[in-house]
């Protein structure tokens, strides 16, 4: 378990750092957190030419509101996002996902730039950047551009991002405050990858029915994604366990992932719709609760 | 996670002696050293010209090695070497081996490879990562044979041979019968049966296997290494290597964790030294994660079941018929052991008389076995307590009611069981008393129907009970032969005191004692009882090779007692001496002299008196003030051999006595099963032990967590997994899934102390029991919690997908 040679960059700067993914392209990784990247390099599943270590780069640690959304830097650690009470409350789900995160200790060194660019469909960050229609925003010396986040993750592992650019940042729509978020997904272990995952943020209106709600699940396919047929089909609708669960059955028509030992793909299924129910059912509460207050 | 302690309950009648050290609640004296990082592991260690190796491991289950291109390799600046299986075959001997000798292993696979992961060639460098860069170099090509890895396909006439020497599959077969099982089940009121499945897991220690071999002065190879029951084994090492024994200096370092996987883990530093053999330079061979958990056997049983049970119509068991298919995987590097374990506890703590039991030992593609906490005596509990919870069921009494009627009673030990081993000792019923006491199992069971109605939740209680032996003689090894090659009837254990000039402690041992099973803390615990010395003040060192005097490491439970055995009689030797020239001195006769609190007095006059500082300089420095013709110096050895073995008969009839020091414990688990996602987890747990005098609780208390989180993980959550290609699916700690403190309910632990009427101070070993009650409880708990879905576990580990799907084929066939 050692990784093979590569030169190793330390960039100090944001454009130093662009510039070096300009120069080596497909060649260089970049290195943030290292929670998924360094296993890979020292069991040899990943040999870059150049490493890019972006852990230095001050310019990728910013948290704040802008134009409605919350700009979060992709350097941001997960446990200061975590901890971090403007963000909680700009966008909740962000709160009640971060703690599914592996364990404190992968928070305290991941950061959210590195999570959402390894695109790991388990992962809970891609969860809820496609739940809430984040945007995901990439450098390169061409420029600056932004990405929807259900165009951003590709496939297994695969982002939208061209062989020069870098993640610098996702923006997230602000949550509307009478709008509920919930986070549920069911892992073998306390902070192994979920089997299954779903964020939902819903709100209800005075006579308990959906006026508007946004489902993501992760873990089903190569890729988290909407579950925009049970949105649709929750609109207008009360909010009530059976509706929901009724809703809810049809995410397991969305589960490609074949069997493997921790999970038969009937059990993924199963434990897909669980959660979605689950998630929807507490956001719906959530909701309730915040119309109520 | 945490632990908590009960007070100890005495049941000899309040006869125990009063002891000052033993049993006292103390911190364990390896602890400071531990903690602040200067355990001194293998991979700490510095030499001067160290090499690396890293090890090409197999990606296919079963294939000839065709060709094995090293060039590549070897053109690396700072690869040293790159050596083959035609290396070994032209400059070693097959690795030691108790199994059949027709199927020979060596550290690299010779011709053929017979699992993923098994070792094809090793490239030797500056540093492991060059090492790595020159595995990647390497190009090998295989010719793919079948891959064989369903057991009882493996055993078919058809299969493909993994050991063409062997002419087949069936590494072992026997089948013993102890009284008349046909007419113990054709006569009961109910027979059940049951197909079970014990999959594999292995103990996971933080450390990995590891060793660095140099060759030093003299001609003699130097190995330190962290595996390997050295004491006990390393003349196998050495006629592997094809050097004298004494040419070869195995010293112990510090081990972090075995739970039995380096017993006899060789084939690490049996490499290493090969390959500072070859090389002529010191060599480091460390196991990586990856190496550890594909090749270095430590997987544990794979056992395949069918089983029946009989019972009277109120509920007392009849007979046992076992009839079990073990998964060993590619090689047998133990034989059968593991089912002798098995035997040595067939019955249970049950008083029945008839016994089958059928063993096929079957070989496919993958890892072999190794040693892991039980020994294959776990996975015999499992089933046992899987019957009889089945027959409580169907004869409609409670767990613990079952149990108690069948229990065999205090007075009848020591009690000789079918097979011929003898429980020592023991009072089960009190030890079902102490764990109902600890928990209010009707409140539970209130609660269980409470919560369903009311809130929508499913509760289960697991109730268990285990023997736990201790102390194997090993007979268990080869008792399965009728003709063995080597019926070895040893397992000894040494101690050596040495008081220095100043009167200071010296402790040696003779084994690789290191393997987590607080050897310091009890041996100095026993010597500071003996000569009422501080445990603390006593530096405890470990032998190597070529001072070692007869040891056997600890393995089955067994070192606790036998170490205090060993240093109990040595300091009777030392305390002799002491006493002899304190008489001398004080012109008193021995007789009117005793040792207290580390001053040697006159009984009745303790103002005449000499400290042990005083009695040492005249044994070092003052020969004249000695009786006459007594040696200079303060040292004494003493081996201590096992105290009750006896040999099987020719026969067979009659297994004789093996692992008579038995233990016992009770564990109660109440869980809570989400029917949904499959989650399991625990709203209580109580977990009584009686592992006879108690040395050191908080040890003990170590032990039973340890052991108890370890069954957690064996029944809910560990899978050596291999896929029905012969692919290995566990590889990494992302499949393998060892339970962390979130999983592991904090365990009320109690202890009840029934002394062992053959051993020092009455101790029993105790380091193994609770991996051996928590797959039945917590069997019994997932199947109490969804029993109106007819769950039934009948496989380990019980995976969430198992109990969602039984829930949801038992709602679909209700539609």
């Amino acid at each position: 378990m050692k990784p093979p040679r590569f030169l190793y960059c330390d960039p100090d700067t944001l454009e130093e750092a662009v510039a070096l993914k300009s120069q080596h392209e497909f060649d260089a990784l970049v290195l943030a957190g290292g929670q998924s990247l360094m296993p890979m390099l020292n069991m040899r599943l990943a040999g870059p030419e150049v490493l890019i270590d972006i852990n230095g780069v001050t310019d990728l640690q910013h948290i704040g509101r802008i134009n409605g959304t919350l700009e979060i830097g992709a350097g941001v650690r997960q446990s200061v996002l975590e901890a971090h009470s403007e963000a909680a409350v700009a966008v909740p789900l962000i709160a009640a996902a971060m703690p599914h995160i592996g364990h404190i200790e992968n928070r305290h060194r991941g950061t959210v730039g590195g999570s959402i660019a390894h695109a790991d469909a388990a992962a809970e960050l891609p969860c809820t950047a496609v739940t809430l229609d984040a945007v995901i925003v990439v450098r390169s010396e061409r420029g600056e551009r932004q990405i929807a986040a259900t165009d951003f993750f590709q496939g297994f592992l695969t982002n939208a991002c061209e062989p020069d650019e870098l993640v610098v940042a996702i923006r997230y729509p602000v949550t509307s405050p009478t709008a509920g978020s919930a986070f549920t997904e069911f892992a073998r272990r306390e902070g192994d990858f979920a089997l299954a995952s779903a964020g939902a943020v819903a709100e209800v209106d005075a006579d308990g029915r959906f006026t508007s709600v946004a489902i993501g699940v992760g873990s089903i396919t190569t890729k988290p994604v909407r579950a925009r047929a049970i949105e649709e089909a929750l609109l207008g609708r009360a909010a009530t366990s059976d509706v929901i669960k009724d809703a809810a059955r049809q995410i397991g028509d969305a589960v490609t992932l074949s069997s493997d030992m921790h999970a038969t793909s009937r059990y993924r299924r199963h434990l897909a719709t669980t959660v979605v129910t689950r998630a929807v059912a507490a956001a719906a509460a959530d909701a309730q609760n915040r119309s109520a207050s | 996670m945490t632990a908590t302690q009960e007070p100890t309950a005495v049941t000899h009648g309040g006869t125990k002696p009063a002891y000052k050290y033993i049993g006292s609640d103390r911190k364990r004296v390896e602890d400071p050293r531990l903690l602040v990082g200067r355990g001194g592991y293998v991979a700490d260690m510095k030499m001067q010209g160290l090499l690396h190796a890293a090890i090409l491991r197999s990606p296919l289950p079963h294939a000839r090695i065709a060709s094995i291109d090293t060039s590549g390799a070897e053109a690396i600046p700072g690869v040293i070497a790159v050596l083959t299986g035609e290396d070994c075959k032209a400059h070693m001997n097959p690795c030691m081996n108790f199994g059949p000798s027709t199927i020979s292993q060596y550290p690299i696979a010779v011709d053929k490879v017979r699992y993923v992961g098994e070792c094809v060639a090793v490239v030797v460098a500056e540093s492991r990562y060059v090492a790595e860069d020159g595995i990647e170099a390497l190009e090998v090509e295989f010719d793919e044979l079948p891959a064989v890895t369903n057991p009882h396909a493996a055993l078919e006439p058809d299969a493909a041979l993994l050991h063409d020497e062997h002419g087949s599959n069936l590494g072992y077969e026997r089948t013993f019968e102890f009284g008349d099982i046909t007419k113990a089940l054709d006569d009961a009121h109910l027979v059940v049966s049951d197909t079970l499945h014990w999959g594999r897991s292995a103990g996971m220690p933080m450390e990995t296997s590891g060793a660095i071999a140099r060759p030093g002065t003299n001609g003699v190879l130097e190995v330190y290494c962290n595996s390997l029951n050295f004491s006990y084994l390393q003349f196998l090492v050495a006629g592997a290597l094809r050097i004298p024994s004494n040419k070869l200096k195995m010293q112990p370092v510090a081990a972090g964790g075995s739970f039995g996987s380096k017993f006899t883990a060789h084939k690490v530093p049996t490499l290493a030294a090969f390959l500072a053999l070859r090389t002529g330079r010191p060599v480091s061979y460390v196991e990586d994660r990856l190496d550890h958990l594909m090749n270095s056997d430590h997987h544990a049983s794979d056992r395949y079941y069918e089983a029946r049970m009989g019972f009277t119509e109120d509920g007392m068991i009849t007979g046992l018929d076992v009839d079990v298919v073990d998964d060993y995987g590619a090689y047998l590097q133990f034989g059968v052991g593991t089912h002798g374990n098995a035997l040595s506890q067939a019955t249970g703590p049950y008083r029945f008389r008839d016994l089958r039991y059928k063993l096929r030992a079957a070989l496919t593609n993958k890892c072999q076995q190794g040693a892991y906490r039980g020994f294959g005596s776990e996975v015999h509990n499992w089933v046992l307590e899987r019957l009889v919870e089945q027959g409580a069921k169907k004869l409609g009494l409670a767990p613990e009611e079952i149990r108690r009627r069948n229990f065999i009673q205090p007075e009848e030990f020591p009690y000789k069981i079918p097979g011929g081993n003898v429980y020592d000792s023991g009072n089960y019923p009190e030890v079902l008393d102490r764990a109902l006491s600890m928990i209010d199992v009707e409140h539970w069971r209130r609660e269980k129907k409470r919560l369903r109605e009311e809130e929508g939740r499913y509760i289960g209680l697991g109730i268990a009970t285990t023997q736990e032996r201790s102390v194997f003689s090993s007979t268990e090894f080869w008792f399965w032969f009728d003709e063995p090659a080597f019926p070895i009837t040893s397992s000894p254990e040494s101690a050596t005191i040495t008081i220095d000039p100043a009167g200071q402690f010296q402790l040696l041992l003779h084994c690789q004692a290191m393997w987590g099973n607080s050897p310091e803390t009890v041996s100095t615990t026993v010597l500071a009882e003996e000569f009422g010395v501080e445990p603390e003040s006593v530096n405890v060192s470990y032998a190597d090779t070529s001072r070692a005097l007869p040891g056997t490491g600890p393995g089955g439970s067994r070192y606790t007692v036998m170490v205090a055995g060993a240093v109990r009689g040595a300091s009777r030797k030392l305390k002799k001496k002491l006493i002899d020239i304190a008489a001398h001195s004080l012109e008193v006769s021995a007789d009117d002299l005793e040792l207290v609190d580390g001053r040697v007095q006159v009984v009745g006059a303790p103002e005449r008196s000499l400290g042990i500082p005083d009695l040492a300089a005249s044994a070092y420095f003052f020969a004249l003030n000695l009786p006459p013709g007594m040696e200079s110096g303060l040292e004494e050895a003493y081996t201590y051999d096992h105290p009750y073995t006896t040999l099987p008969s020719a026969d067979r009839s009659d297994l004789g006595v093996f692992y008579p020091i038995m233990g016992h414990a009770c564990h109660i688990a109440v869980m809570e099963v989400d029917p949904d996602t499959g989650r399991c987890s625990f709203l209580d747990y109580v977990a009584v032990h009686d592992a006879g005098t108690v040395v050191n609780p908080k040890s003990l208390g170590g032990h039973v967590t340890g052991g108890s989180a370890q069954g957690l993980g064996t029944s809910l959550y560990e899978e050596l997994a291999y896929d029905t290609e012969g692919q290995f699916n566990s590889a990494t700690f992302l499949d393998y899934l060892v339970p962390s403190a979130n999983e592991v309910p904090p365990f009320r632990i109690g202890h009840v102390e029934t002394p062992s009427p053959y051993t020092e101070y009455g101790i029993k070993g105790g380091g193994e029991g609770g991996r051996m009650v928590t797959p039945s409880v917590v069997s019994a708990a997932v199947d109490d919690a969804l029993a109106e879905y007819g769950m039934h576990v009948q496989e380990l580990p019980v995976r969430p997908a198992t109990i969602v799907e039984t829930v949801q084929d038992a709602i679909d066939a209700r539609q």
